[in-house]
């Protein structure tokens, strides 16, 4: 088992080590895109201070607790991008048949197909956003307790993502057309930069129970706070596990009825 | 080592209608039989060739083989896997190269891509360094494996795939058109490649190509595959006894002869004087040898067999 954990993280460093050469061969390109990201997170932070200059509460949140909500999205957001960048990949994989390579080699898929092109760049950017979420909770009254839940929230928030990403490979083995698919899981995600609450209320439950956003990026930082119930706790739980057995379920049912180009 | 029994594949193709309701809908799909009932056993150490039409089902066989398809129904064993299971222990001993796919990385150099299969096959520094060098040294490629995959030539590129393929020192190789686009030089390079490895390393090889000449340099043992059915398993030797009923009588006459005694051996398909070719059926031949014997005067007489391509024409010709 150890071995086989030592063998994964050695072909899984390789392959980041791959991904930072090809990335590192255009460097105005690099620059751009990091400054675009810069610029993005800049911009909507000067948005929220717009808004509550104008008022003190958004849905029963305050500033501080929706800055940190913000922040909290970014950290998911960026961190499953860090981690996931090769399934944004994966449509030319599957047609130009050179996928069928992928699964001749004696590992996980997953481990080339979801984790294969782990992006260093969106890693630095990951930092400051670390920095500030901790300045800005620790400005704040919470207890060990609550930081840890949500702490442990946030990670099941993670394998959320992970479940959408899982999904969306088993949804290119049905159908090629998993840009679409993505470019939905992206525009849904960016509406969890903003606390569920300020969605009408069947949105609402949209985001918490269907296409669980809420559950990812408002219930960590609800528990944070002392405002998640017990009930919702374990549903997180509940919801994240369900999606990821769900997802490989779909990764499993897409590999019985792949076809592979030009078969 | 590889044995195949009733296997059979259905693909699902959707067929557009054109009307955008009924293609989002209603979709219909077509049920395409990819192999029908297929069955062969492969030994150790055999090199056979499929080969077929396009669309035949050799690719497909190829990639059930490998583990990559699964099967609509049938019984496949290969190594005692069942490959679509796609165990750790099973991949580690197999390869496919298929010549019109890659595994190398395009922005990075071959020798990546190598160090890359060193950690996924776990090969140890001296079996990598080995194998490495005796590899590149078929190839002369000990240069190239340096250079940005994306700079290297088609046939660069496929020494380069052939190498990263087998570094593992696979028991099986699938090999799925490794010559197409190639030019004649490393068509060559290529088969003389396989020979090698196949001799040095005594693994099974797995051969699926259009050409012709591939298989008769490579391969003792043919199956021919057509519309998803074996059509023919067994050496290239014996399929011109089972198939061929056409013999070549070429003839270089020694002095001028009447006409009417030529056209009593048939109606020659080259008539230069002096030299008479006359395509004659196999069962008549040693009366036609005889008459010749008796009645032509000739300085020269060959008797030369169906081309095997001719013999492959006419058998697909049968079944359509």
């Amino acid at each position: 088992m150890f071995k086989k954990i030592k063998r994964n993280l050695k072909i899984l460093l390789l392959l980041t080590y791959n991904s930072l050469k090809i990335t590192s061969q255009s460097r105005q390109g690099m620059i751009f895109f990091t400054l675009g990201k810069i610029l993005r997170f800049l911009l909507l932070f000067g948005i929220i201070f717009l808004v509550f200059s104008k008022t003190k509460i958004i849905a029963g949140w305050s500033l501080k607790q929706v800055i940190i909500l913000y922040l909290t999205f970014n950290f998911i957001d960026t961190f499953s991008q860090v981690l996931y960048r090769e399934v944004y990949r994966f449509r030319p994989l599957v047609v130009s048949g050179n996928l069928d390579l992928i699964l001749v080699k004696p590992y996980h898929p997953f481990l080339r197909l979801l984790l294969g092109g782990v992006d260093l760049f969106d890693l630095l950017l990951l930092l400051p956003y670390l920095f500030l979420l901790l300045l800005f909770i620790f400005q704040e009254n919470v207890s060990f307790f609550s930081f840890l839940l949500y702490l442990v929230l946030v990670v099941n928030g993670l394998i959320i993502a992970t479940a959408f990403h899982i999904g969306v490979l088993g949804f290119g083995l049905l159908t090629t057309e998993i840009d679409n698919v993505i470019m939905i899981y992206r525009d849904l995600l960016n509406l969890g930069r903003f606390p569920i609450e300020i969605y009408q209320q069947v949105i609402s439950l949209i985001f918490t129970f269907i296409i669980p956003i809420g559950v990812m990026i408002t219930f960590p930082v609800k528990a944070l706070f002392g405002f998640l119930s017990f009930k919702n706790i374990v549903f997180s739980f509940f919801i994240s596990f369900f999606l990821l057995w769900l997802s490989v379920k779909l990764w499993q049912i897409g590999l019985k009825r792949y076809q592979s180009a030009g078969g | 080592m590889i044995v195949v029994k009733n296997l059979i594949k259905i693909y699902k193709i959707y067929q557009k209608t054109g009307r955008l309701i009924t293609d989002i809908f209603f979709r219909k799909y077509e049920e395409v039989l990819a192999l029908d009932k297929v069955s062969f056993e492969i030994g150790k150490n055999e090199l056979v060739a499929f080969i077929g039409p396009n669309g035949a089902g050799k690719t497909t066989t190829l990639k059930i083989l490998s583990g990559i398809l699964f099967p609509t129904a049938g019984y496949v064993s290969v190594l005692g896997f069942f490959p679509f299971e796609k165990k750790e222990a099973f991949l580690k001993q197999i390869s496919f190269i298929m010549g019109q796919r890659n595994q190398l990385i395009p922005d990075l150099t071959a020798m990546d891509t190598f160090l890359l299969n060193k950690e996924i096959y776990e090969i140890d520094d001296y079996q990598f360094k080995k194998n490495l060098q005796k590899l590149t040294a078929i190839f002369s490629a000990e240069k190239i494996i340096h250079q940005p995959v994306k700079m290297l030539s088609l046939g660069e590129r496929m020494k380069m795939e052939f190498i990263a393929a087998l570094l593992h020192q696979p028991r099986i190789v699938f090999l799925d058109e490794p010559t197409i686009g190639l030019d004649i030089f490393s068509q060559e390079a290529i088969r003389e490649f396989i020979k090698d490895y196949q001799k040095e390393f005594k693994a099974t090889i797995i051969l699926t190509s259009h050409y012709l000449e591939d298989v008769k340099r490579l391969a003792k043992r043919l199956i021919i595959i057509n519309k998803g059915k074996i059509l023919y398993d067994g050496s290239l030797t014996a399929i011109l006894q089972r198939f061929s009923q056409i013999k070549y009588v070429s003839l270089i006459l020694e002095k001028k002869v009447k006409q009417e005694a030529l056209f009593k051996i048939g109606k020659p398909i080259v008539y230069q004087l002096p030299k008479v070719i006359f395509q004659v059926e196999k069962k008549e031949l040693p009366r036609i040898v005889a008459y010749i014997n008796n009645k032509i005067p000739y300085l020269d007489l060959v008797i030369e067999d169906e081309k095997i391509e001719e013999v492959i024409k006419s058998l697909f010709k049968n079944q359509r």
